[in-house]
């Protein structure tokens, strides 16, 4: 008789065993590693990341991918520094038009990769260079420096927590509820499993899908709020190359990229493990070789490890 | 030819789509590369310049997603827009820092066209030396800018490309000079460096840790933001935490300044850690005149464009004979901005 382990402990021990290892090695080796300082340092950082990975998680269960998640986190802050700083609006309608750029980008994704069937690669690839180009446009290539009210955002706190972050926490409750609980959620794994199946038993998995990939978009957009507010500025570069980041952090946290299969909580521990291992890397000093070296292997090994566990669930 | 090997080569719909992007994208490319007056004749070899002919001068700039080089081809149209009777201006950027490649193609194909000069700021101090030889043996006249061309490099080859620009590790210094006026001998400081493999961030590095050196400052960590305000913040945040004592950031860029300062706020350290940055870009201007950042140098991008577009026009008219020539970099200060 094996003891009884609830399953949801079993679902994410991989990760808190590779989260804990970690944060065991830079404790070692960083004297500041194990503070207040650096939890707070990560809290700070990490809730865009999380928006992102929240999103990313259901564009992959569906089978998908969206490679545009970080040009849309730039043109969003552009948009909502221009909203700001350019055309002095309140912060909440700034937010509004700023949330409705993410929208409308993540529908035009959908529907573009939904009507003429096209691989969702391709579109948010293409779709990652217009966003682009817009962010440059609106910002006329300057990086602009916002401050002012949007910082108070980044600075509030509820029970001592920065508001971002308990934002953060609360996107992927809601979304994992969401992807386990609701009619939406079991359309969207069915969606990646079996899309014929989906179809012959009578549902149109299209609107399951556009309304996938807007709400990542939407997602990209707060992402951009927190960006913007945390660093007071908004830069037309901004959020370069977070849609790997985001890809990486949902696969570590054993998403499958075939689609059908995921959870937004192990999306969470990826970003997580992926932010511990930047901001250890940083306080030893690593150097910029060795931290591209550190951060790819970690990727590559949690896949695996992931692999193995998987592999076990199934026999 | 209906039997089409890919077959959803051949579905109408997805023909429609291929063909009007690409319809698209060549009326965008038409549109972007700016200036259009079609260049000289394209056989011409040897002097591309003949009497008379007004020159086209080909301006290669790295990122035109950068506010410096944005700066840099606003100046260097408005100069050409006041000498538009001297010569011809095509601008050109790449996309991204890091596209080498993407550079070297682009010097090709403007030699290709027989310009008469060609200005470059090269992505890569080295990369891009042997597309411009080539350009040199056609006849064409070239002038470096902004990033300065490896000289082993240039000597090995028996090469002399001019550089016109500034000198970053001398900008570097006098902001590590002023800064350390408001510090003491062994405070700690770190720098945020640029781009691990740009030469001006290595400069700047080094201009940096001259002053800190001079100043008896002790440099306890240097890692790059990649030029980035969002890396620069995760970056400097872990720094600040492994080193409490920090009491100054000597930032390559102001753009990651501007991550080291909201790394300060987000740790409640603002005042305590002094930032400096590099560049003068607009969004840190109100930033200096508040004193949240201590100066920032400013290298006149507007200008540098233009000394290297007359200095490849003087050549051309072979006025000039090629040398090195230094452009101002300046100290900006709280007293600089009003």
């Amino acid at each position: 008789m094996k003891p009884k382990i609830p399953p949801a402990v079993l679902e994410y021990t991989g990760l808190l065993v590779a989260l804990a290892l970690l944060i065991a090695f830079f404790a070692s080796k960083a004297p500041h590693f194990l503070s207040i300082a650096t939890v707070r340092t990560i809290a700070s950082s990490v809730p865009d990341a999380v928006f992102l990975a929240v999103g990313m998680t259901y564009v992959l269960i569906i089978g998908g991918i969206d490679l545009s998640v970080g040009s849309v986190v730039g043109l969003s802050g552009a948009v909502l520094g221009v909203c700001l700083g350019v055309w002095k609006l309140p912060v909440p309608v700034a937010i509004l038009v700023t949330l409705g750029v993410g929208a409308s980008i993540g529908f035009i994704n959908g529907s573009i990769s939904v009507r003429w069937r096209l691989p969702s690669f391709i579109v948010t690839l293409g779709m990652l260079e217009m966003a682009r180009g817009g962010a440059f446009l609106a910002t006329g290539s300057q990086t602009m420096y916002v401050g002012g009210p949007i910082e108070r955002i980044a600075d509030a706190s509820i029970f001592g927590i920065s508001l971002p972050f308990v934002c953060c926490i609360l996107a992927v409750v809601v979304g994992q509820f969401v992807l386990v609980r609701t009619v939406f959620g079991r359309y969207a794994t069915g969606v990646g499993r079996n899309e014929k199946a989906i179809r012959y038993s009578g549902i149109n998995p299209l609107p399951t899908k556009i309304a996938v990939f807007t709400i990542c978009g939407v997602l990209a957009s707060i992402a951009a709020v927190m960006n913007v507010s945390r660093l007071a500025s908004a830069d037309p570069n901004g959020g370069t190359g977070f849609e790997l980041q985001a890809i990486a952090a949902v696969v570590i946290g054993g998403t499958s990229l075939m689609g059908g299969r995921g959870t937004v909580i192990g999306s969470f521990f990826g970003v997580i493990i992926i932010a511990v291992l930047e901001n250890g890397l940083a306080q030893i000093g690593a150097q910029d070789p060795v931290k591209r070296l550190a951060t790819g292997a970690v990727i590559i090994l949690a896949v695996v490890l992931d692999r193995y566990r998987h592999r076990s669930a199934s026999i | 030819m209906k039997h089409c090997r890919f077959s959803f080569l051949s579905r109408p719909s997805f023909q429609i789509i291929i063909g009007s992007a690409i319809c698209l994208l060549a009326a965008v490319g038409c549109g972007s590369s700016d200036s259009g007056s079609a260049p000289g004749a394209p056989t011409a070899k040897t002097d591309t310049v003949k009497a008379g002919q007004k020159p086209t001068v080909a301006l290669v700039m790295k990122s035109l997603a950068n506010e410096f080089f944005q700066t840099m081809q606003k100046g260097a149209e408005k100069h050409n827009s006041e000498h538009s009777s001297d010569y011809t201006l095509i601008s050109n950027g790449i996309k991204d820092e890091q596209d080498v490649a993407k550079q070297q193609e682009l010097v090709q194909q403007m030699a290709g066209q027989a310009v008469g000069a060609i200005v470059i700021a090269p992505a890569d101090s080295k990369a891009l030396i042997p597309v411009c030889e080539k350009a040199m043996k056609a006849g064409i006249a070239v002038v470096n800018i902004d990033n300065k061309f490896d000289r082993d490099v240039l000597t090995s080859r028996h090469l002399a490309i001019p550089f016109v620009g500034p000198d970053n590790r001398k900008g570097a210094k006098l902001a590590g000079d002023y800064l350390a006026k408001k510090l003491k001998a062994g405070d700690e400081v770190a720098i945020v460096e640029g781009a691990p493999n740009a030469f001006n961030g290595i400069q700047r590095k080094l201009g940096f840790e001259d002053a800190i050196k001079a100043a008896n400052l002790k440099l306890v960590d240097s890692q790059t933001g990649r030029w980035e305000t969002a890396e620069a913040n995760k970056v400097f945040a872990a720094m600040l935490t492994s080193h409490p004592n920090l009491k100054a950031v000597l930032c390559a860029n102001d753009n990651m300044a501007l991550g080291a300062l909201a790394a300060l706020k987000a740790a409640g350290k603002k005042g305590a850690v002094i930032v400096v940055g590099f560049d003068n870009i607009t969004a840190v201007r109100d930033l200096v005149k508040s004193g949240d950042i201590l100066c920032t140098v400013d290298q006149h991008a507007d200008q540098l464009a233009t000394f290297g577009i007359q200095y490849a026009l003087d050549i051309v008219s072979k006025k000039a004979s090629p040398v090195d020539k230094e452009t101002p970099v300046d100290l900006i200060t709280q007293a600089d901005v009003k």
